[in-house]
């Protein structure tokens, strides 16, 4: 019976957070902190002709101001070395930073910002997929065939083209002469901002040769060492301190502002702190990348589908980031949920003169399943179909593989999360109404397997501090998932476990939050380290009870005898006597996921070849469309979601009611526009985030099929509740108003032209 | 040009010399070290800067100091007694209401001052005073719980 695990447990910073203590990155200050102003380009390319500092160097309170003629202002990147500090030449997309001011306070840096004087002479912005890719293109960057990469890997990559990632098995043509039908489809998907509420930030600090870098970030240990790129030192010259983050969703994996806040901090002496505006932060967030799908199936007169024919094009923007490896997800979708004799996948990443796009939860998935899912209905209805009937009869069982060769052993999950939905809501009863319409959407995704670590040591008061880097970005996968796990190893209740905020300097690496790794990496560091803390402890109460080890019992912060817990020591005992005798208990784990078993020639350029530690997750929405307005209601919304163990259930169901309210934002009123290379929606009174009126009861049914390797069995949760709601809310739509909607967000004009008004 | 003004924040009086355009937002997070209220738009769109002004709930990052001369303003920082969190505070902790927390002063102080203008509002209500605030992380089912338990409570 466990004593924490499995119950909803009040999360360890709610109570920071409720009086308005919490110390966000925008609340840190240092003494004799300086404030940061970045000048970015107002246009989206251009040769840059001049850039003349002086008068705002000159102005009252400025310390420093700063251009790429100032700093080793050398290409970096995660994967492609692409991205200077400033722009020197060229400008490649409006927001692009050109210099920074560095003053006494934020008006000065503010004047100093307005006395740059900046000559760009403009040019015709390769703005669109299409026009990155016709014959002729102008290349976003002239240099790029001699960048460098990661490792020295590399990829195919040509022309604007910054990553290509091909698999063709070879037998797909002729798998579509034997077809019945072929249906063609194209999808269109737009970006999407992330719109955490707390915008970037970076407070910086130089001493004694060393940058200690204060964030709210997803990944310190990436910031530590891509601060280390930026500026061609060591990492260890480089200390991340995290604080309390006001949400991220991705945008905040790779860095942003530290690296300038770092630099005018050695510049000036002094501590430097840089927040970007709202208008900054939406125009270089990095977004969701907006994409084109283009999708065949061949199809057997019973419904088979011997083959899939599949070419993605996704909008990189001006630089790469993660894109060479967002080109493999393809891989993962076009191949999974549904059975399918082969298929040809290829995907492309493609550089615009536009705001560098990447980590938006659910990467490339939200729109990757909408092309799928509207696909299936669309195969259904051309077979004559139930449209559920159609999925269940394809659907993938337990032994199946993916395109990549990877097996899912548990692959009938999916039959059994339809079967829960069903249950809940019989398909043949929803969307009956009036212009109602329901739709369904299906996906298996991953838990990112990147390594984390933890110590796990027992105070002398008998509570549990954790020492780690994993960071809380507001899920409770550190606030509930770790601590909760920690917590159970020794039979404590939650509250009687201390969990550190971030410091590179003094704790392991840990990949950070993304892919829903958290819980099931760190917690599984933190479980097996907590195992290593109970034995101590069972070792020394059992020589101060003068007891059998076997015999003894942990719970309750205290340890007895089994069947006789009137002779006990207390945890705070332990600790004190192991420190005065063995000396303190402490003790590190360590965990990254084993690679699943794959095909490593099923494809070229494939960057991320593995999907692991897989979940399993059912849609379903049933709206109304209003035929005269346009605008579409969500009457119900059904999410039934495989998540190995719920660590603490009311934490799992919010991370999904968020998740699929984030996917409800992106299918129906998020608009993130592009004309000529610049963003159309500014700020967030244009960009549209759902609000409390707009967001419809979500009912959730948790599935639990726990991972051997997770810890008490969890998988990762978060990341994927967005991944089918576009797709069951855009098959929805169709229904209702009896004709496709191919491309998102689903606004009251796409409604009024699919019902032909 | 600065101008002499009296704010009564959380109870407690504070003179202050203010430019006229310094926004109260401001002033709460930079001269008097409350940082609970938050910045995340300045344009009175997502209400992480909400506070109470005279018991009303208030966008600060667009509210000038100096036209809020005497009157009382009340922060996150003003809603507990001492160790004891007030009752919507403990639900907001207790049903799920806060994940990454950031926007979490606004809604307590906008729930705050329906709670004390309505005893026990309707979920409709709820739902509509919440017009003014955004929250990225929860999906608001279980701020909306929270307001409803408190609600039930004072029903009780």
């Amino acid at each position: 019976m466990t004593v924490t695990v499995g119950s909803s447990a009040p999360r360890g910073d709610g109570d920071a957070k409720v009086r308005g203590a919490a110390v966000f990155g925008v609340d840190f200050a240092l003494p004799g902190m300086l404030h940061a102003r970045l000048l970015r380009s107002s246009v989206p390319a251009g040769r840059i002709v001049s850039i003349d500092v002086a008068a705002a160097a000159a102005l009252p309170g400025v310390h420093a101001v700063v251009t790429g003629a100032d700093v080793p202002n050398a290409r970096t990147g995660i994967v492609l070395f692409d991205m200077p500090l400033f722009a020197t030449d060229y400008v490649a997309y409006e927001g692009e930073p050109l210099a920074a001011v560095v003053a006494a306070t934020p008006e000065a840096a503010a004047a100093a910002l307005a006395a740059i004087r900046v000559e760009i002479e403009a040019h015709e912005p390769v703005a669109t997929l299409e026009d990155a890719v016709a014959d002729g293109a102008r290349l976003v960057h002239p240099g790029w065939a001699d960048f460098e990469t990661a490792g020295g890997q590399d990829w195919p990559r040509a022309g604007n083209v910054l990553s290509e990632m091909v698999a063709d098995p070879g037998d797909v043509d002729d798998a579509f002469d034997e077809a019945d039908l072929v249906v063609t489809d194209t999808y269109q998907a737009p970006r999407q901002y992330q719109a955490y509420l707390e915008p970037k930030m970076a407070v910086a600090a130089h001493e004694s040769g060393r940058y200690t870098i204060h964030v709210s970030h997803q990944y310190p240990f990436n910031v530590r060492d891509r601060v280390a790129q930026t500026l061609g030192v060591a990492p260890s010259a480089v200390r991340v301190v995290g604080h309390h983050i006001g949400g991220g969703f991705g945008a905040k994996l790779d860095i942003g502002l530290e690296a300038y806040a770092a630099v005018l901090a050695e510049r000036t002496g002094r501590p430097v702190k840089l927040v970007n505006s709202r208008e900054e932060d939406l125009l270089t967030a990095p977004c969701r990348e907006n994409a084109t799908v283009h999708i065949r199936s061949a199809v057997r007169a019973d419904g088979t589908i011997l083959a899939r024919d599949v070419e993605v094009t996704f909008d990189s923007g001006a630089y790469a980031i993660d894109a060479p490896y967002l080109t493999s997800i393809p891989m993962f979708i076009f191949g999974s949920v549904y059975r399918v004799g082969t298929a040809r996948v290829i995907a492309r990443a493609v550089y615009t003169n536009t705001a560098p796009t990447g980590a938006f939860r659910g990467v490339s998935g939200t729109y990757l399943v909408f092309a799928l899912e509207r696909h299936m209905d669309h195969i259904a209805r051309e077979l004559g179909v139930d449209r559920r009937d159609y999925r269940l009869g394809r659907l993938m069982r337990d032994g199946d593989a993916m395109l990549n060769g990877q097996v899912l052993d548990d692959a009938s999950i999916l039959a059994a999360a339809f079967d829960a939905v069903e249950a809940r809501a019989p398909w043949a009863t929803l969307g009956k109404g009036p212009n109602q319409g329901v739709g369904m959407a299906a996906a298996v995704w991953l838990t990112n397997p990147q390594p984390g670590q933890a110590t796990v040591k027992l105070n002398e008061d008998g509570t549990l501090g954790v020492v780690t880097s994993a960071t809380e970005n507001g899920s409770g996968a550190v606030a509930m998932g770790v601590r909760q796990v920690a917590a159970e190893g020794l039979g404590l209740p939650a509250d009687r476990v201390v969990v550190t905020m971030p410091d590179t300097d003094a704790t392991g690496y840990d990949a950070g939050s993304q892919g829903s790794r958290t819980t099931h990496v760190v917690g599984r560091a933190v479980f097996d380290a907590t195992a290593k803390v109970r034995e101590l402890v069972v070792r020394t109460a059992a020589g101060m009870l003068e007891a059998a080890e076997e015999d003894l019992v942990v719970e309750g912060g205290r340890v007895f005898l089994a069947g006789d817990d009137s002779s006990f020591v207390t945890l705070a005992d332990v600790a004190t006597t192991a420190t005065r005798s063995d000396g303190p208990i402490a003790v590190s784990g360590s965990y990254k996921t084993p690679a699943p078993a794959f095909n490593p020639t099923c494809a070229t350029g494939m960057l991320f070849p593995i999907w692991p530690t897989p979940t399993y997750h059912v849609h379903v929405a049933e709206v109304e469309v209003d035929p005269v307005t346009g605008r579409v209601t969500v009457l119900r919304y059904l999410v039934a979601q495989e998540v190995g163990k719920a660590i603490n259930p009311d934490g799992v169901i919010g991370q999904i009611q968020g998740g699929v309210t984030q996917g409800l934002g992106y299918a129906l009123w998020e608009r993130l526009d592009l004309d000529g290379g610049r963003y159309v929606q500014r700020s967030l009174e244009t960009y549209g985030l759902p609000l409390a009126v707009d967001v419809p009861d979500i009912e959730v049914m948790l599935l639990e099929h726990p991972a051997a390797a997770g810890p008490y069995g969890a998988k990762g949760v978060a990341e994927p509740p967005i991944v089918p709601v576009a797709a069951a809310v855009a098959n929805a739509v169709a229904d209702a108003v009896g004709a496709p909607i191919d491309s998102l967000p689903i606004i009251p004009e796409v409604v009024l032209d699919a019902l032909g008004g | 040009m600065t101008v002499p003004v009296t704010l009564h924040v959380n109870d407690v009086a504070h003179r202050l010399h203010v430019d006229g355009g310094e926004t109260l937002l401001h002033t709460l997070r930079e001269r008097l070290g409350l940082t609970g209220a938050k910045e995340g738009c300045v344009e009175g769109e997502c209400g992480a800067c909400t506070v109470l002004v005279d018991g009303s709930p208030a966008d600060s990052c667009i509210l000038a100091t100096a036209a809020v001369d005497g009157r009382r303003i009340r922060t996150v920082e003003g809603l507990a007694a001492g160790p004891a969190l007030s009752p919507l505070q403990q639900a907001f902790v207790d049903f799920g209401a806060v994940q990454c927390g950031f926007c979490t002063p606004g809604f307590l102080m906008t729930l705050s001052a329906l709670l004390d203008e309505v005893a026990a509002p309707s979920p409709v209500e709820i739902r509509e005073a919440l017009a003014g605030n955004v929250c990225r992380c929860t999906g608001y089912r279980q701020i909306l719980d929270a307001v409803a338990a408190v609600a039930g409570d004072r029903r009780r």
